[in-house]
């Protein structure tokens, strides 16, 4: 064998072992149904690797979903403007808060069958989508012409939405920016919540007050996974003291307090909750909304 | 032509054990992700998590908290064919900090070479997913587990 049949080879080899370490993550991300830049997937998972703990947050559609199933009621005016949607265009924050505001708007429209409300609230997931560079989830597979083709098929148009967010989940996990599912989520459940609170000081319906306790639960959650990420963007270290004054609030209810005292598990069917207890949740709910979508 | 054929043999056998010097496995978080949903249905997607797993020279842990809603079923998918050796999935109804938590699960009561499973539970409102790594033989090399969360 002479060695010049394997000079260039090793020289091939040579120049590509140097740029690698050990840890170095070889990833091949991109694929036919969505295109991502494999070179920024590596940085998604070595922030993951800061951390030992990390958070699997709901969907703003299981939330509606559970919500719908406690027998609330639609009140249309609770839902945000439509025509907000070009002043949200001015930071990763407020595009990626009220993108999750809307998909919350969607879910609520789409489980009350109010078929109309559901076509213009995809359409506006689908612009505050684009804002975050997320044209892909909603273009590929005609899936807007899917979604009003099966409108008043609720399976059909559950499983298209679904499709979605895990589409975008995909997308925000390829780019480097879970970041911000992690803010859309925050966006979603202030809005989910708002409107739980508005559906029960109407309905008194005690059914929804154990769905809205629910929601609440999940503030410490939403709390901890901010904070994972809380150097990403500046409005965070706010939104997380705010969403802390809730949950402290939250745990301040005697009937929480003492089960959590006691370690019990809760059941919020049976707890007793005041309505003073809940009026000053309520007003920080209404608060952190009213900044979201200002 | 025959001496070129040789030469581009060697050079793509010179890249294919390059690829894996470090024992790495390439992850593809799309495809792992497609094949847990379609396990998934008639479950509705809910989140996923793509958990970059790195083995280093002792046993670590990595814990992934799952919020649920009391009164739902729930489907969690795992992923695990994108790793070069065997992890072990644990779920617990308290998080690792805990001193009185429960196993709910345990990957070890399945057959050893099972890359793909599922695990149904309800009536929680929230479960902690730990994936125990074991140690690497030299170095360290890295690979990445999928779970995916479905309600019914």
């Amino acid at each position: 064998m002479s060695i010049k049949k394997f000079t260039i080879p090793f020289l091939v080899v040579a120049f590509f072992s140097c740029g690698q370490g050990v840890d170095e993550k070889k990833t091949n991300e991109s694929s036919e149904e969505i295109t991502v830049d494999s070179s920024e997937t590596s940085a998604v998972n070595a922030v993951n690797d800061e951390n030992e703990v990390t958070y699997s947050l709901p969907s703003a559609l299981q939330i509606a979903y559970v919500f719908k199933k406690s027998g609330a009621s639609f009140i249309p005016t609770l839902l945000n403007s439509k025509e907000n949607i070009a002043k949200y265009n001015i930071s990763n924050y407020k595009r990626a808060v009220n993108f999750g505001i809307y998909s919350s708007d969607l879910s609520y429209c789409l489980f009350n069958k109010k078929y109309q409300q559901s076509k213009e609230y995809i359409k506006a997931c689908k612009e505050m989508g684009s804002y975050l560079g997320l044209n892909q989830a909603f273009e590929s597979d005609n899936v807007i012409q899917r979604f009003d083709k099966n409108i008043a098929n609720e399976d059909s148009v559950v499983k298209i939405v679904s499709n979605i967010q895990l589409k975008t989940d995909l997308m925000f996990e390829q780019n480097k920016q879970k970041h911000i599912t992690v803010i859309a989520f925050a966006g979603a459940w202030t809005e989910s919540t708002y409107i739980a609170i508005q559906v029960y000081n109407k309905e008194k319906n005690k059914k929804v007050l154990a769905s809205l306790m629910q929601q609440l639960l999940l503030s410490e959650t939403i709390i901890k996974s901010l904070k994972n990420c809380v150097d990403k963007e500046k409005e965070l270290q706010l939104l997380i003291s705010t969403i802390e004054k809730i949950n402290i609030e939250f745990n301040a209810i005697a009937s929480v307090k003492s089960a959590l005292e006691k370690d019990e598990e809760f059941d919020f069917y049976a707890m007793p909750i005041s309505e003073i207890e809940l009026a000053g949740i309520g007003k920080s709910v209404a608060n952190l909304r009213a900044s979201m979508i200002e | 032509m025959r001496k070129n054929i040789k030469y581009l043999f060697t050079l793509i056998t010179i890249f294919t054990l390059m690829a894996f010097q470090d024992s790495d496995i390439l992850c593809n978080a799309n495809d792992l992700k497609l094949k847990a949903k379609n396990i998934l249905e008639p479950y509705k997607y809910d989140s996923s998590e793509l958990t970059n797993i790195i083995y280093r020279n002792k046993e670590t842990l990595k814990e992934v908290e799952v919020p649920m809603f009391i009164g739902e079923k729930y489907r969690i998918i795992f992923e695990l064919e994108a790793l070069p050796k065997e992890i072990e999935v644990q779920i617990y109804n308290k998080d690792k900090e805990s001193k009185n938590r429960k196993l709910l699960f345990s990957s070890k009561e399945l057959a050893a070479d099972k890359k793909e499973f599922q695990f149904e539970i309800s009536k929680v409102r929230h479960v902690f997913i730990d994936y125990v790594i074991p140690p690497a033989e030299t170095g360290s090399y890295s690979g990445c587990a999928v779970f995916m969360v479905g309600y019914k």
